[in-house]
């Protein structure tokens, strides 16, 4: 792996931290990162802190590049970054949002206890595994026709309810109602269409999973009460995104980039930045076809919690119930209003990896977390924990609304393999009470719990800092690995 | 001829070859080796497969964004590659293989994308070589 050149570091007070403008040439602004001392340690061994000041130049950027606590290398972009860019004469960069357009999570609260489930694991395990494609080149029982598919590049969740795969609520408790306006099929070429159409409802692998969990602990209780969390309900989580659709989306866009950003006499540090201005026609075109893209991942996530459905009621009965609790994006570009330096501003916020958190009152809020602030979804590595959490003021203030999604990687794949066998994992993980089911043996050994941060750490981070507030932590009881 | 290379999220290859035709098809056998079990594929079938780019980087990924588009959208498994033609922003190719089939193939990772992070191509000792890491 590169090793990232040494980069100076302001300390501003215990979790927060600034590379100034002046560090290198071109940057536009401050990069401000969010961390303990252990994790800016861990962060620096790596080339995220390079990609932060790149994304300082991107023209039209506004307030700081940032990084959250949970931030690793991406391409172009580091994971964990958040930019946000003038609506009017800022860019919008395919890089800043990544190939996984709207790589979410949903959380599902279910009617039952913990000790309900455990008894039953092992067959509710199998039982999704077979009911949720998931692996490398997995196809969906779900199929769509073509001009279906356009229909749901437009309507996402929406299409999906409507057609009998969920309910009202579902759209209601997703984030833009799974159903971002400004999308348009026709930007999205048939190839994205046609990797995309076979896998509505398919988790996918790398770090997709799906999860079993229950409720360990509430750190707060009218929040928790608000999104029908208590201790000991059994909750199952879902990591996934926009499939092949999203990638070749991304991958297409990319390559018109190249020359379009000559043409507007953009020059970056790193290629993988590709941006264009907003307002420029290659602009829109991008985010018609990402909005289609997100829409696309969140009919696929809704799917998912179909096939759910099905697969508890097949192991507790027909009367057990499946709620979504909400569904948030991490990987997306959208136009918001934002106070910058004192002023309203209409900026275009880019997060990869990085996930929403608007703050009590907010009116894009459902109407009954809008006393609470905006459940955040928040994967933990496989067998430690995963953490819901509320958006707060300092979010709003600081990071447009936004923080972290993830505890972050902290090992490559390769090294996580090493020395690991997948069969002595997964008897580890049971004897903790955690049984996991993978396509291969790879998909455990790489998503070792070792291979990443500890996600408490990052979370901790959020909340001293005042971005969001904790709600409850997850623990795993059985993970399915895409 | 190729080796696999670290990064903290995802994947990437060194591949090599005598020539640029050479060393496309290496990269072209690196992807495919990353997604599925080539050693289990019977050249069956000959597909032809094309990528434009404006210089050597860029018609490098988008070859290689041109063999994920066949690998995940067509669903084709592939043995070998084999590059007819290469000039400055085109390349032409056959390649040799089969209908991808999960049971008999295999499936290591669904790479999501071909990206430019510290893409170098470079020439020593007569010998062509190229670094390409993918978002997976």
């Amino acid at each position: 792996m590169a090793r990232p050149a040494k980069i100076p570091v302001e300390r501003l007070d215990a979790l927060r931290h600034r590379i100034p403008r002046d560090e290198r040439r071109g940057m536009r602004t401050d990069v401000i990162v969010y961390a303990s001392d252990r994790l800016l340690e861990q962060i620096a061994r790596d080339l995220s802190l390079q990609q932060a000041i790149n994304v300082a130049t991107l023209p039209g950027i506004v307030g700081h590049s940032l990084a959250m606590p949970d931030i690793h290398q991406g391409y172009g972009f580091p994971i964990g970054g958040v930019a946000g860019t003038d609506w009017e004469s800022g860019v919008v960069s395919p890089g800043g949002v990544g190939f996984d357009i709207n790589c979410g999570v949903r959380l599902v609260r279910t009617d039952l206890f913990a000790d309900d489930v455990r008894p039953r694991i092992r067959d509710l395990v199998n039982q999704v595994f077979r009911d949720v494609p998931c692996g490398t080149g997995s196809e969906s029982s779900l199929k769509v026709t073509k001009p279906q598919l356009d229909q749901v590049l437009v309507r996402g969740s929406r299409w999906m309810v409507e057609h009998g795969y969920g309910d009202e609520r579902d759209a209601e408790f997703t984030e833009e109602r799974g159903e971002l306006a400004g999308a348009d099929p026709d930007k999205v070429s048939s190839r994205a269409k046609e990797r995309g159409q076979p896998q509505i409802g398919t988790l996918g692998s790398g770090n997709h999973f799906l999860e079993v969990q229950f409720v360990e602990a509430v750190h707060d209780e009218a929040a928790a009460r608000a999104m029908g969390l208590e201790k000991n309900r059994v909750t199952v989580l879902v990591h996934c995104g926009s499939r092949g659709l999203g990638h070749q989306v991304c991958t297409d866009y990319l390559a018109q980039m190249g020359a379009a950003m000559q043409r507007y006499g953009i020059t970056l540090p790193d290629r993988q930045l590709a941006c264009v201005p907003t307002q420029s026609p290659e602009g829109r075109s991008y985010l018609a076809a990402m909005r289609a893209s997100a829409n696309f991942a969140w009919a696929n996530r809704q799917a998912i919690l179909h096939f759910l459905r099905g697969s508890f009621a097949r192991i507790f009965g027909k009367d057990v119930r499946l709620e979504l609790v909400y569904d948030v994006c991490h990987n997306i570009a959208k136009r918001e209003r934002h106070e910058v330096d004192g002023k309203m501003r209409d900026v275009l916020v880019h997060r990869k990896g990085a996930t929403r958190a608007f703050a009590p009152g907010n009116p894009e809020l459902p109407p009954a977390y809008r006393a609470t602030g905006q459940p955040v979804l928040i994967p933990g590595s496989m067998g430690t924990a995963s953490w819901v959490l509320v958006g707060a003021e300092g979010a709003m203030k600081e990071t447009f609304g936004s923080v972290c999604h993830g505890a972050g990687r902290l090992m490559s794949r390769t090294a996580a393999k090493k020395g690991r066998d997948a069969r002595e994992v997964q008897k580890k993980l049971e004897a903790e009470g955690i049984l996991v089911r993978s396509e291969t043996r790879d998909g455990i050994l790489e998503e070792v719990p070792e291979a990443y941060k500890d996600v408490d750490e990052v979370i901790e981070v959020v909340h001293e800092a005042g971005l969001a507030r904790k709600v409850a932590r997850l623990r795993p009881m059985g993970v399915i690995k895409g | 001829m190729y080796e696999i290379l670290e990064h903290t999220a995802d994947i990437g290859f060194r591949a090599r070859g005598a020539t640029l035709e050479e060393l496309f098809e290496a990269a072209a056998e690196a992807l495919t080796g990353i997604v599925l079990d080539t050693g289990t594929v019977e050249a069956r079938e000959r597909y032809e497969l094309s990528a434009e780019g404006e210089d050597r980087e860029s018609l490098l990924v988008n070859w290689l964004s041109e063999v994920l588009y066949w690998l995940d959208g067509k669903r084709v498994a592939f043995r070998r590659f084999h590059v007819r033609e290469l000039g400055p922003a085109r390349v032409t190719a056959e390649a040799e293989g089969e209908p991808r089939n999960p049971a008999r193939h295999g499936g290591k990772l669904d790479v999501k994308g071909v990206t430019y992070h510290q893409l170098r191509i470079s020439r020593r000792n007569g010998e062509w070589a190229a670094e390409v890491f993918l978002d997976v």
